[in-house]
Order: structure tokens, then C-alpha cells, then sequence
């Protein structure tokens, strides 16, 4: 089982967009992929078109494995399964801090799930809490969409210092640029000084009104517009990803 | 924790409306259907069923192959599969499940088309109110039923989380007794099987008789010699066409098993039409020898290139196509001979023969009046005492044609074992062919390395001194070479495989078999 986690202490760079096509992609392999949507907001479960039964909360998810798995709902693409968010995740944090070793929470919760997906992305909500922590100890991956901006870059910068300071393993960090402007300047510049560096994937996912228009079709965007430009993007990331997790 | 989506069948009846759904207050659902069109499934499985034996379906339809559990209507697995070919292996299937899953069913057979089947097809998504798919639901009409009635069939397909919506489809969908019933998917696999006008095993190339201990040896042994008849004419049709090399296996052991039938028959079948009979069979057989060789040279192609180095590898390949070559001008032969009017008449005689009831004439056939369990015991005995006495007296070093004299009598007493499986207990007689098997095993490779080794040594001289022919001398030089080592290897193993056999434990075993009609 692979853990792949969307995640970025910034709103509004491209996590639940990067989750739904990603792990879509990941689907198409014949994989079953289960997509964790932790994100009260629930905006993933919003374009699968899903809603959490009304006796599911944040309390079921903390209780782990069997609960999280009764929730498990079917997407209409094969293969592709999603865990919705509700929105007593809100409360999350505060829970999370009744538990002991709130840390390794998400691990263990999600433990049993191994023998089914070998896929699991979580989209994650953007902060940087002690579910952030959790997540972060669960995830072989963490992947960070970053705008080509210089705000981009320092919640980047800070994440990584957290890692530093709470001696958590920076190797799992792998950044990557979305909504990149071609006519902008400071996106130039910005892809050009990072995208080769080695914590950064080398796919940059332009910005393609397509993207926002998921809100529209509810469906992963391969799923509906395969050849927009950020359909072929993700779909190279996706593969750079691959060779990334089998590395 | 693995769910797995179990899907529902109803079969229906003309009156039921699909639409009605959408009524029901109780179901606040709505339906997105796509348009009804036709939609030609073709049913695949080895010519003797071994998918089905396992209980799988193998549907071609929309280039999409799937792989079905006939007890539940799961997919096991499908991918998209561009051809509709009369016939494949499992080697050139792309997708690594279902290949392992077809490989699991015969890693010999080819998979054939025994079936087509003409349907009218219309699928449709159950969604709730946010649009999203709580259910899939498939109507399919059967079109090419056999008496011309068509067969309805629903089938219902759960989404993950959705159970509840799924419930009151069911439960919707069974409302009117009158149109819709629950069915299963074997039913509705069967009707498709009967709309093609196939009928699963009915191809076995083991003879399964039932015998009685009862009945005079003469009546039981028409009865085995009829079902291996059977055994030949089926494999014949199949042979020329040179799908797969299981079909000439098979169609040599219903001629070998009918040689040893008739072996045992002196005294019991009037002696002229026996030896007629046995030469004939004889002779049929040898004309199939080098075609079976051939055969097993090419299968083992990838085996025999891998014995040599790399850099010789490639010097092979003269020595395979001129194989193929011969392959395929001893196949026409064959073929020619099976469809001349002179075997078609031999086995029509042979038939009529079998099935004659004329009583015998107790001054040449003394023994036909005997009862079939004697027979059994008494002929199952004399060939496992054969066995014990020609493998104790061989000699130390188990010469060439100790170890050849061996397997013969050996495969001798396996028939026996088979022919009267019936008549004897099925566990006991599992433990003793347990047993035997494992010394055939050996006397068996032994005998096609001796053959393969022969083989190549006349090959090797026919070739002529070119330079050319310089590489592909020495590659065949390193196979005879390898060759001869595994087959000194396995001519060790002999005495030790033998003894383990020569047990008293395997006598008990015996014993007990021979017990049973005492």
C-alpha cells in the first residue's frame, strides 16, 4: 500500500484538484485507489458527487479501520472508491488531541485497509495542526502544490522547517508547481530557479480554466476532458510520480 | 477486508417495465438509460471446459474479455481485447490477471469460440439526487434461444456504500411476481450456453464409465472401448485445424488406453477380429509418433534455447523452422488419413463391432462370460506384480531399455487403474495411482530425453558439412550435451523412485483395492 498525501499549509493551490486527478489516474491502472477526503469542506466528496451517511462523523473515523471502512463509498469510475468528509471533521483537531499518541492515529486507522487499495491519497485540509502531524506520519508521500509565487515558496520553506525541528523525515516532501501563468514573469523565474531541484517533481501543471470548471462536471478531469492541457499534465506527473514511488 | 460487489439477477418477463422505478414513491431515484442496442457475446472456454469446471465464464463482447465467477456473477477481471479470434492462449492475453487466471485453467489448451450468441442489450445508471450512481442496472434479452422464445434477464450491480438504495431496488424490482423473479447468474450463463447449443463437458478425454462388477467383462469392456471411441472422433474433427497440441495428446492416449483394453481381451473377443483390430490401432498410432514428438520439441523450444549459452541461442533457429516445416507436412499427412474413406470406414466397423450384441461363441471366446470385477482384480494384480518383478530384476545401472520396458508396463497397470476406477473405492485408488504416478514421473522424463536425444543425434547427421551449418552443429552438439546430463540425473533417481514404490505400504494399498471383491 502506497499513502500519497495532498498537502499544503496555503488555501487554494490546487490539493483537492491534484487528489481527484491523481488518484482518477491512478484508478485507470486497474488499482483499486481510495481517495481520503479530510478536508471538512469536503470538497473532493463534492465532485464525486458523494454525502456521508448522516451517522458518520469525525468520531467514526478516529475509531479507525472497520468504521472507516463501512464508509467507504463507490465513485462512478471503476476502481476508485472515496472516504467523504463530514463536516464534524471541523473538530478533528480537538479530538485528535483526547487520543493517545494522536500522531499515529491516522496510521493505525487505516492499517487494515492495506489488503484492498494499493492507492491511498488523502486531501488534506490546509493548515498545519496535529492532524497535519498524523497525516504526515502516515503518508509515504507528502506531495505540496505550490503556486509559482514567493508566498508559495515560504509556507514551502516553513514546512520544511517543521519537519527540521520535530526531526520528521523531509525526504517524503516532494513539491510541485500548479496554475503556472507562462506570462507571468515571477512564475518564469520562479520554476526556473526550483524546478530542477531534486525535492520538486519536474511536471508543472499549468493553469487551465478546464480545472476550475471540475466544479461543474464533478468528474476528474481526465475522466471528461482528456486532452486539456491540464488533463496531459497530470497525466505526466502521475507517471513521474510512479517512477518516484517505486524509487 | 475485502468487499466484493455482488451483483443480482432477475429474469423477467415481457410485461416488466424498467420504468416503473421511477414511480415507486418509495424510491426518490431517478434512471439515465442509454439507448438499447444489439450486442453479439461470444463464450469462450478450453475444448474441455476447464473454465467452467472452475466455475468461470469467459465472455468476449464490445472487445472487453472478462473473466466471470459463475456462483456469483463477480467480474474476476476484463480488460479490452481487440480481436474475436476463433481461438487463443493465454500467452498472448496482455492483461497479467487474466492471463495467470486463464494459465491457472491449462497452460496447454487454447481457449476456442464454442459459442456465439446474439443479444439485445441496454444498460442504465440509478441515481439519487445529488446525480450521483447508486446502482448500475443491465436488461439483457437472450435473442438466439434455441426454441425461439427470448429470455429476459435483469441484471442489478451494487455501488460501494449504496447498500440500502440497492435493498429497495431489490426489493422494487421483485414487487410484481408476475414479470420479475430472482434468478442467478449460472442460470443466466446457462441460457446463454444453451442458446449457443453448447453443452459443458461434454469433450472429456478421460473415460469416465461407470461400470458394474456385475456385468460380463464382455459388456463392460464394449462399454470402455465405445467411450474412447467417442474420445477419438471428437479429437479428430479438432486435430487438422492444429489449434493445440492437446488435441493429438489426447486422441493418442484414447488409442493407446483402447490398444490395452484390447490387450487384455484375449479369450473374451473372438480372436480374428482381435488381432485385426489390435494391428490396426497399432498402426494408427504409429502414424501420429512423429507428429507428437514434433510437437513436444516446440513446446519446449524456449526450454531447449535456454540450456545454451546466450551466443548460441540464435543457431537454433534453422533446426525449429525446419521442425515447423516437417511439423506441418506430417500434420497434412495425417490429416488427409483421418478424412480418407478407408479410416472412416475402419471406424465405422469398429463401432458397429462394439455395439453388435450376437452372443459369443464360447469355443473361442471361453472367457467372455466372465464377471467384470475378476477381470479387474485379476488383471490389475498380474500388471502391478509385472511392475515389482521387471523393476526389481533391472539392473544397478538401469540400462536404456530396462527403464523403456518399464514405463510401458507401468502405463499398462495406470490404464487398468483407470478403466476400473469405477468398480473401487475412490480414495483408496487416488493413494495407489498416487503412488504409481510418482514412479512414472520419472520413467517418463527419462524416455522423452532418451527420445529427444535420438531425435537430435539424427538430426545432427543429416545435416550437411557447409559452413554454414557449422554453428547450428555445435548448438545441437551443447543441447545433446545438456540433455544427456539431465537424463543421467534422472536414470539416478530411478532406484530410488522404484523403491519407494516397492513398499509395503504400497502392497497394503494393494490389498486393499483386491480386498473389496473378495
Amino acid at each position: 500500500m502506497k499513502t500519497i498525501a495532498l498537502y499544503s499549509i496555503k488555501g487554494g493551490v490546487g490539493k483537492t484538484a491534484s487528489a481527484v486527478n491523481l488518484a482518477y489516474l491512478s484508478s485507470l491502472a486497474a488499482s483499486p485507489t481510495l481517495i481520503c477526503d479530510l478536508d471538512p469542506q469536503g470538497a473532493s466528496s463534492f465532485y464525486f458527487r458523494i454525502v456521508a451517511d448522516k451517522k458518520y462523523s469525525s468520531k467514526k473515523f478516529l475509531k479507525g479501520n472497520k468504521k472507516i471502512y463501512n464508509n467507504i463509498k463507490g465513485t462512478d469510475f471503476d476502481n476508485l472508491d472515496l472516504l467523504p468528509a463530514d463536516f464534524s471533521y471541523r473538530n478533528l483537531d480537538l479530538e485528535l488531541r483526547e487520543e493517545k499518541k494522536p500522531q499515529k492515529k491516522l496510521k493505525n486507522n487505516i492499517q487494515e485497509l492495506n489488503t484492498e487499495y494499493p492507492y491511498i491519497f488523502f486531501d488534506c485540509p490546509p493548515n498545519l495542526t496535529l492532524l497535519s502531524e498524523s497525516i504526515f506520519a502516515a503518508s509515504d508521500v507528502i506531495l505540496v502544490p505550490l503556486i509559482p509565487t514567493t508566498l508559495s515558496l515560504r509556507t514551502f520553506e516553513q514546512l520544511l522547517d517543521f519537519f527540521k525541528e520535530n526531526k520528521l523525515d523531509t525526504g517524503k516532501i516532494k513539491g510541485f508547481f500548479t496554475m503556472f501563468e507562462r506570462r507571468k514573469a515571477m512564475h518564469r523565474a520562479v520554476i526556473e530557479e526550483y524546478g530542477n531541484k531534486s525535492r520538486f517533481l519536474h511536471q508543472v501543471i499549468p493553469y487551465n480554466s478546464e480545472v476550475e470548471k471540475m466544479g461543474i462536471y464533478r468528474a476528474p478531469l481526465n475522466a471528461v476532458r482528456p486532452h486539456a492541457p491540464a488533463s496531459i499534465a497530470y497525466r505526466n506527473l502521475w507517471k513521474e510520480l510512479q517512477r518516484e514511488l517505486q524509487a | 477486508m475485502i468487499t466484493h460487489l455482488v451483483p443480482e439477477v432477475f429474469s423477467i418477463s415481457e410485461l416488466f417495465d424498467i420504468e416503473g422505478i421511477t414511480e415507486d414513491p418509495n424510491i426518490p431515484f431517478s434512471l439515465d438509460a442509454q439507448t438499447q442496442k444489439k450486442e453479439t457475446l461470444h463464450l469462450y472456454d478450453t475444448f474441455d471446459w476447464r473454465a467452467w469446471g472452475k466455475n468461470t465464464a469467459i465472455i468476449l463482447s464490445r472487445n472487453q474479455l472478462s473473466l466471470i465467477d459463475i456462483d456469483n456473477g463477480r467480474k474476476v477481471s476484463s480488460f479490452r481485447f481487440r480481436r474475436t479470434p476463433q481461438s487463443f492462449f493465454p500467452e498472448e492475453v496482455p492483461d497479467k490477471k487474466t492471463r495467470s487466471s486463464l494459465q491457472a485453467f491449462s497452460k496447454l489448451r487454447a481457449f476456442l469460440r464454442l459459442g456465439t450468441v446474439l443479444t439485445l442489450e441496454q444498460s442504465m445508471r440509478v441515481l439519487d439526487r445529488n446525480v450521483k450512481t447508486v446502482a448500475t442496472i443491465e436488461l439483457r434479452s437472450i435473442l438466439s434461444a434455441p426454441d425461439k422464445e427470448t429470455k429476459r434477464f435483469i441484471t442489478l450491480t451494487p455501488v460501494r456504500g449504496f447498500h440500502k438504495e440497492f435493498g429497495k431496488l431489490t426489493r422494487h424490482i421483485l414487487n410484481n411476481p408476475a414479470c420479475a423473479a430472482k434468478s442467478t447468474y449460472r442460470a443466466f450463463y446457462t441460457t446463454l450456453l444453451s442458446a449457443a447449443s453448447c453443452k459443458p463437458e461434454s469433450n472429456g478425454s478421460k473415460t469416465s464409465v461407470k461400470l458394474s462388477p456385475e456385468n460380463t467383462i464382455l459388456e463392460s469392456a464394449r462399454e470402455l472401448l465405445l467411450s474412447t471411441l467417442s474420445v477419438i472422433h471428437a479429437n479428430e474433427t479438432w486435430i487438422p485445424k492444429n489449434i493445440d497440441t492437446e488435441f493429438l495428446h489426447d486422441y493418442r492416449v484414447a488409442i493407446r488406453r483402447t490398444r490395452s483394453i484390447l490387450a487384455r481381451l484375449q479369450g473374451i473377443l473372438p480372436p480374428e477380429e482381435l488381432l485385426t483390430y489390435k494391428q490396426a490401432f497399432r498402426g494408427l498410432g504409429r502414424r501420429t509418433n512423429h507428429l507428437r514428438d514434433q510437437d513436444v520439441y516446440l513446446l519446449e523450444a524456449d526450454r531447449f534455447r535456454k540450456l545454451l549459452p546466450p551466443s548460441m541461442r540464435d543457431s537454433l533457429n534453422p533446426f525449429f523452422t525446419d521442425l515447423r516445416n516437417s511439423h506441418k507436412k506430417e500434420l497434412r499427412s495425417f490429416s488427409r488419413h483421418i478424412a480418407s474413406e478407408k479410416h472412416r470406414r475402419f471406424l465405422q466397423e469398429w463401432e458397429s463391432f462394439l455395439k453388435s450384441d450376437h452372443p459369443s461363441d464360447p469355443d473361442t471366446t471361453p472367457d467372455a462370460r466372465c464377471i467384470t470385477s475378476d477381470i479387474a482384480v485379476s488383471s490389475i494384480r498380474k500388471a502391478w506384480k509385472k511392475v515389482i518383478r521387471h523393476g526389481r530384476a533391472s539392473s544397478p545401472e538401469a540400462t536404456d531399455t530396462e527403464l523403456h520396458a518399464l514405463r510401458l508396463d507401468c502405463k499398462k497397470l495406470r490404464y487398468l487403474l483407470e478403466f476400473y476406477s469405477s468398480l473401487f473405492p475412490l480414495k483408496t485408488l487416488r493413494r495407489v495411482v498416487r503412488q504409481l504416478k510418482n514412479l512414472q514421473d520419472n520413467l517418463g522424463l527419462f524416455v522423452d530425453l532418451s527420445i529427444q536425444q535420438n531425435y537430435l543425434d539424427t538430426y545432427l547427421s543429416s545435416l550437411e558439412c557447409e559452413e554454414e551449418s557449422l554453428r547450428l552443429a555445435a548448438s545441437i552438439g551443447g543441447l545433446l550435451t545438456a540433455l544427456h546430463h539431465e537424463r543421467e540425473t534422472v536414470r539416478k533417481e530411478f532406484h530410488d523412485r522404484f523403491e519407494k514404490f516397492d513398499r509395503t505400504e504400497t502392497q497394503t494399498m494393494f490389498n486393499e483395492l483386491f480386498k473389496h471383491y473378495r
